[in-house]
């Protein structure tokens, strides 16, 4: 999240024809950038990218930083091969653009695509690096196509001259293996410095392995991050659920010896037929609001059977959180309690409907079996007492 | 003269170090290690083993906004013998200067630092040109020695405020 303005160098030369990154060299430089831009501009919102051109008739700058994506793709197009790439020229204009930029609160940065053989000495280079630590800019190298003797060595001597604690990067491309993009998500030059790769790249990713259908949920997270988002969360919660279910079953063996209850038949009828009615709603995010709006509902209205429902509840809501599980498992052998866990649980014992949604969605596990039906009898009794710190805790909990 | 700007220090003007405005200080050129706190902040400057360093050359552009406007009387810079600064040029009120256009303007004032004074005496500047400051710009060209990195122990800013409002002071007035 860092607040930067980017200028990046793209090289456009006559080498850039080559097709040994496919489709050619040029077009596997274009998706790099595109895709450059993107992470930046999304990273921050008042991040700004510019970009300029190095070879051709001279260095043309083609876009002054800005925050406008739409702006930034473009002026990629109608992009011409052409003549030798300036590096000194360019990373020079580069510096003096990022000079004027409108924002001087920015981290100045220059990302350079080196794809042609270097004509500059040395010296130059290094000099040209030192004046860019000197005025604070950061600079990432990307080198890949032609590499002739010396390249490397002046790249890596630019860098040493530019690296003021690690803010600037080079990346090495070798030809074939696989795109450039993709070599280029995973290095630092789009994570950003190790920040924690941005959930751009991640879905970048995502989509360069397998197509728009390579996304977890056939959902686009650049187009409806919430939706993915909320499926996402859904998948996990199921699995914690189920592993939690697998939990319970050995848990309920010894939970057997405990209480019986004979209304807990016509309770667990009525437990199945909320738990119909809460799957027939929507999934997820509003399930849960509706599901809340029952429980204040049922709770307020019949306590009685409120105590059933929040018996499924503790094993279910124990189900879907395994941290949850063990609180139950401590508060039943011990009696003591730790209050978070107690209104934790308390909570959740409201929220019956949700509760027994889970319980019909489970697969395996049948309302009326009779394993099933012991256990809910058994945690009754501890829930009752549970229900009077439910009482006084509510309170601490709205906090 | 010496005696004269001591006594002048004593009289009216304050050490501005409580009126620089810390969020927008900067300094280009500096070594990360040895920062511009070391040299301008109290506690840390009168530590002569804590040092502002310059890095890539000797060069360095330290950038100082104030909280109000003041008037710059004098300014004492402490060094070693040796990479201590010796020119050192003032532009006031400039923002985001940068090495490229440190020649294009005038400077306000130019101070070219003995050795005597790089023990800790101050400098009387012209006075006359640091009437209205809201921000000041000290770039070090170069220092005695001539090696690749200047040392500065301590930077000192003497001079007085102008009048301004205290806002926290305004009391509303009630309605008749």
């Amino acid at each position: 999240m860092v607040l930067e303005a980017t200028m990046i160098c793209i090289d456009n030369s006559e080498w850039m024809r080559n097709g040994d990154y496919a489709p050619s060299r040029f077009q596997a430089q274009a998706d790099a950038v595109n895709l450059i831009c993107g992470a930046k501009t999304q990273s921050n919102p008042e991040n700004t990218v510019g970009i300029l051109t190095m070879a051709g008739k001279g260095v043309r700058v083609l876009v002054t930083p800005t925050s406008d994506l739409g702006k930034i793709l473009a002026c990629m197009h109608g992009l011409e091969i052409g003549g030798e790439m300036n590096l000194a020229s360019g990373i020079q204009v580069a510096q003096l653009a990022l000079k004027h930029r409108q924002n001087k609160k920015q981290q100045q940065r220059i990302i350079v695509f080196c794809g042609s053989p270097i004509k500059h000495e040395k010296k130059l280079i290094e000099m040209i690096g030192r004046k860019l630590k000197k005025n604070s800019v950061a600079l990432d190298i990307i080198n890949f196509g032609e590499q002739d003797d010396g390249k490397i060595e002046k790249l890596e001597a630019l860098l040493a001259a530019v690296n003021n604690n690690d803010t600037s990067h080079i990346v090495h491309v070798p030809t074939g293996s696989s795109a450039l993009s993709d070599v280029l998500i995973n290095t630092p030059i789009f994570t950003g410095d190790g920040e924690g790769g941005s959930g751009f790249a991640a879905a970048a990713a995502a989509a360069a392995a397998g197509g728009l259908s390579g996304f977890d949920f056939g959902v686009d997270p650049n187009l409806d991050p919430e939706l993915a988002l909320a499926l996402r969360v859904s998948m996990e919660e199921e699995r914690a659920r189920q592993e939690a279910a697998a939990k319970k079953a050995t848990e309920e063996a010894a939970k057997q010896e405990k209480g019986e209850g004979q209304p807990s038949g016509t309770q667990d009828a009525m437990m199945t037929e909320r738990a119909n009615v809460a799957t027939s709603e929507v999934d997820n995010k509003d399930d849960e609001n509706a599901l809340l709006q029952q429980a204040l509902a049922m709770s307020m209205d019949d306590p009685d059977s409120g105590h059933e429902t929040r018996d499924t509840d503790m094993s279910d809501a124990a189900a879907d959180d395994p941290e949850l599980a063990l609180a139950l498992q401590l508060s039943v052998q011990d009696g003591t309690k730790d209050s978070s866990s107690q209104s934790d649980l308390s909570k959740l014992l409201a929220d019956q409907s949700f509760v027994s949604s889970i319980l019909a969605s489970l697969p395996g596990v049948d309302p009326n079996d009779p394993s099933v039906k012991n256990l809910l009898d058994s945690i009754q009794s501890q829930t009752e007492s549970q229900q009077k710190n439910e009482e006084k805790e509510p309170k601490e909990d709205e906090k | 003269m010496s005696g004269d700007s001591a006594s002048a220090i004593q009289r009216s003007q304050v050490d501005l170090v409580d009126f620089i405005d810390w969020s927008g200080v900067e300094c280009l050129n500096q070594s990360t290690s040895h920062s511009l706190p070391n040299a301008l902040k109290q506690g840390y400057r009168e530590d002569d083993g804590l040092n502002l360093e310059s890095d890539a050359d000797e060069q360095l552009l330290i950038y100082i906004p104030f909280t109000q406007v003041i008037k710059l009387h004098s300014l004492l810079i402490k060094g070693p013998e040796e990479e201590g600064p010796k020119t050192v040029k003032l532009y006031s009120n400039k923002e985001n200067m940068g090495f490229g256009n440190v020649n294009d303007f005038p400077p306000s004032d130019t101070a070219v630092l003995s050795p005597d004074s790089l023990k800790g005496k101050p400098i009387v500047l012209k006075y006359v040109k640091f009437q209205n400051v809201r921000s000041l710009t000290i770039f070090i060209e170069d220092n005695h020695s001539g090696s690749d990195i200047t040392k500065v122990q301590k930077i000192a800013l003497f001079g007085t405020t102008v009048e301004t409002t205290d806002m926290k002071g305004l009391k509303k007035i009630e309605d008749h």
